[in-house]
């Protein structure tokens, strides 16, 4: 059983992984708690009005959630570094600063987008303030500032591989990251132009959500497996390049789904529609090849005669597990729901993109990164063998539970969308609104809050295994 | 001789993999230039010639807009007709109706429009979609919107209930007040003009043509 | 056995769109067949190694 990241005691770049992933933690609570405040609002109306209101709370639930992925996704790397190249991270030192600028600089853009919210219609507002382009509404001056950071943790990374032993993760994941890095320039101007807005913003959403950071979860399942349960090299790489040609194959043209309607032409619709259909595949190979892994080192071992599990970390592969599952799931089946044009016509800018948007990036992104924050802690402890407790389960159960039922909720309510206020009533204001008092809808948010409390309680269960969970005496050591 | 098979060497898919995604985004880059050129904003003099532009001038503010089916498309695209007052004047220069737009384009921003309204159907779902919001028959002349701020154009109305939208509540869900001045409101409502110009490919579909049967309408 | 081009401006990828899956199937080709060469050099390479 392969147990090479249990040196996690003494690496410098495992300890700026543990502080990476613990910021991450914090900002993850404060996206649920937004996503509270925005779910009542949908019920009760005058909740906050004027004072956060929905607009502030939907930016900072959506930013948190981008900040604290990327926090995680910066931590995965520097946790798995030195079991991959063998050597201590080259310039870890700087790392160290730039998490403390990365970290500054996200305090100071919630504390003014919390208190300050708007400001004129002029430049320094989009200097100072925020850009108001969903996702990426960070004014310039911390744009200047994230990419100075991940300049940093690219030149780290790029440093470390090329001098230790490169493996095929670690050159995945040198390939991937630059392009993580450079496409955030592509949302870093100003134009007059919407639909050329709206063409380069694509180009760091989509390029980010459903093409590098794809490949970037495959590069850590790849990983997980290996040190989770002695799976062999070879063929997880094999896999992981199997993953790569696929998923940038059909994501980087599927970018073409969110060109059907912005004012560019009309073959996006060919382009858009048949490579996006084909998105869901490389999601069906991971799942496949995490069970097809399991089974095939579980095999191996009770073959031996010896029955235990090959698990060495169960809550982590448990998280892993559900990645698989909800990334097929989330941006696979509810992604392809609504990604042929004829359909997307009628569901596009509905509570439809919501219910995906929740499951994709729970099930892409929120899991893989959990599962990590537990091999963390497994091997800051010294763990060999790490076991679920009550709280872990707990955490599991409710969260999942909690985000499919936000799912399934959303669903419904984008149905009546699509139905009344679309298909109905030709998306007009009054027809929005009567699509919005209908029975299905308004019970549907009420759902959806239910869910969402659910999924925050979870979130406290999660929190207080990870900090307590390294000291419980269940574990072997 | 035990051969290996291709199929399982890592090599030959970590090759196969550099090609697929260096083809595919050097295709991407391709298909943006192609699309760069067909998105650009057109001039005053495309205007004034009859040259049909994917994303008009600003000078559109000039000009009577419509939604229409095209029967050559299949879908409903936008036509520009006679030339239409936009805050008593129709003869908005070149450079004035571009700093119109551009305030209008940068309060859109600032506001955080994004995040309650859909615009070109990206962004939050807490509001309307404002795509076509200029066409929309609650804003004409005998619409509920117009009547309610008692004012006598659509533009007037619309740059009225921007500055004072609590004031007007439309809906158990209000629009906040968000310091819009008068200047600020004038160029957001030039950018929805504009917005509403902008050649979407159909969407959104059938926008105010059916009263169907919701409400006996 | 044209269709008519509808789109505002004519352009390259206008004129691939013929209809369903015309324009993808060609960009499919151009992307999947270079494979092949792959292939083959790689088994030339595995049988002059074994």
């Amino acid at each position: 059983m392969a147990s090479n990241h249990l040196t996690g005691i003494g690496s410098e770049s495992k300890q700026l992984a543990t502080w990476y992933f613990t910021f991450a933690a914090i900002i993850f609570g404060a996206q649920l708690l937004f996503g509270l405040v925005a779910a009542i609002q949908y019920v009760m109306p005058g909740f906050l009005f004027e004072l956060l209101d929905f607009s502030v709370a939907r930016m900072l639930h959506i930013n948190a959630l981008v900040v604290w992925m990327v926090f995680a996704m910066f931590g995965s790397v520097y946790w798995l570094l030195p079991d991959e190249t063998g050597i201590e991270t080259i310039g870890i030192k700087v790392g160290k600063l730039l998490y403390w600028v990365f970290v500054a600089a996200i305090v100071v853009v919630i504390l003014v987008y919390l208190f300050i919210q708007v400001g004129p219609a002029d430049e320094t507002s989009i200097w100072f303030i925020h850009e108001g382009r969903e996702y990426i509404e960070a004014p310039r001056w911390a744009d200047i500032g994230i990419v100075v950071v991940a300049l940093g943790f690219v030149a780290n990374l790029f440093l470390t591989g090329t001098t230790g032993n490169r493996s095929g993760i670690v050159t995945v994941l040198m390939a991937d990251m630059i392009a993580f890095a450079g496409l955030y320039l592509a949302g870093m101007f100003f134009t007059d132009n919407i639909s050329v807005d709206q063409y380069w913003w694509w180009w760091v959403i989509h390029l980010w959500v459903e093409a590098t950071w794809e490949v970037f979860v495959g590069a850590i399942a790849a990983y997980g497996l290996i040190t989770m349960i002695g799976a062999h090299r070879k063929v997880v790489e094999m896999w992981l390049w199997i993953e790569v040609a696929m998923l940038f194959g059909s994501g980087i043209l599927g970018i073409g789904h969110h060109y059907f309607w912005i004012g560019t032409p009309e073959y996006w619709w060919e382009i858009g529609a048949l490579f996006s259909a084909l998105e869901p595949l490389p999601l069906v190979a991971m799942f496949i090849h995490v069970l097809y892994d399991w089974g095939k080192t579980q095999g191996g071992q009770d073959a031996t005669g010896v029955e235990v599990s090959v698990i060495n970390n169960k809550p982590a592969f448990t998280w892993f597990v559900l990645n698989a599952f909800g990334n097929f799931l989330g941006a696979g089946i509810w992604g392809f729901f609504h990604t042929l044009p004829q359909v997307n016509l009628y569901t596009h800018g509905t509570q439809f993109t919501s219910a995906h948007g929740h499951l994709a990036f729970f099930g892409a992104y929120a899991t893989i990164l959990i599962g990590m924050m537990y091999i963390a802690v497994q091997g800051t402890n010294g763990i060999k063998v790490m076991k679920h407790t009550k709280s872990s389960l707990w955490a599991v159960s409710m969260i999942v539970g909690g985000v499919m039922g936000m799912t399934i909720a959303l669903t419904v309510a984008g149905y009546v969308q699509v139905l009344v206020s679309r298909a109905q009533m030709g998306a007009t204001w009054a027809g929005y609104f009567d699509g919005q008092s209908g029975m299905w809808f308004a019970q549907a948010m009420d759902w959806r809050l239910l869910m969402g409390a659910i999924t925050f309680l979870g979130f406290l269960f999660l929190v207080k295994d990870l900090l307590s969970t390294g000291k419980n005496p269940v574990h072997e050591r | 001789m035990a051969k290996t098979s291709v199929w399982s060497d890592n090599r030959f898919w970590q090759r196969s993999a550099a090609w697929i995604t260096g083809f595919s985004a050097v295709l991407l880059i391709w298909l943006t230039f192609d699309t760069a050129g067909q998105i650009s904003m057109g001039t005053d003099a495309d205007l004034q010639n009859g040259v049909t532009k994917r994303v008009p001038g600003p000078t559109v503010i000039n000009y009577k807009i419509s939604y229409e089916m095209s029967t050559a498309r299949g879908h409903e695209v936008p036509v520009i007709g006679e030339k239409e007052k936009f805050f008593g004047r129709d003869d908005w220069s070149e450079e004035e109706a571009g700093a119109l737009l551009h305030l209008g384009k940068l309060g859109s921003q600032v506001k955080n429009c994004m995040n309650c309204h859909t615009l070109l159907g990206n962004g939050a779902y807490y509001a309307p979609d404002l795509t076509k919001a200029w066409l929309d028959p609650a804003w004409q002349n005998d619409g509920t919107m117009q009547a309610m701020t008692g004012k006598d154009t659509k533009e007037e109305a619309m740059a009225e209930f921007l500055q004072h939208p609590s004031t007007y509540p439309t809906h158990a869900r209000m629009m906040p007040d968000l310091g819009i001045t008068a200047e600020e409101a004038k160029g957001i409502v030039a950018f929805l003009k504009h917005m509403s110009s902008i050649d979407t490919n159909g969407f959104p579909r059938n926008f105010g043509k059916i009263k169907g049967a919701v409400h006996g309408k | 056995m044209f269709e008519p081009f509808t789109d505002i401006v004519p352009s390259f990828f206008g004129w691939l769109n013929q209809g369903p899956l015309t324009l993808t199937i060609f960009l499919h080709t151009f992307i999947i067949l270079p494979m092949i060469w792959i292939y083959k050099q790689e088994k030339a390479r595995l049988e002059k190694e074994s």
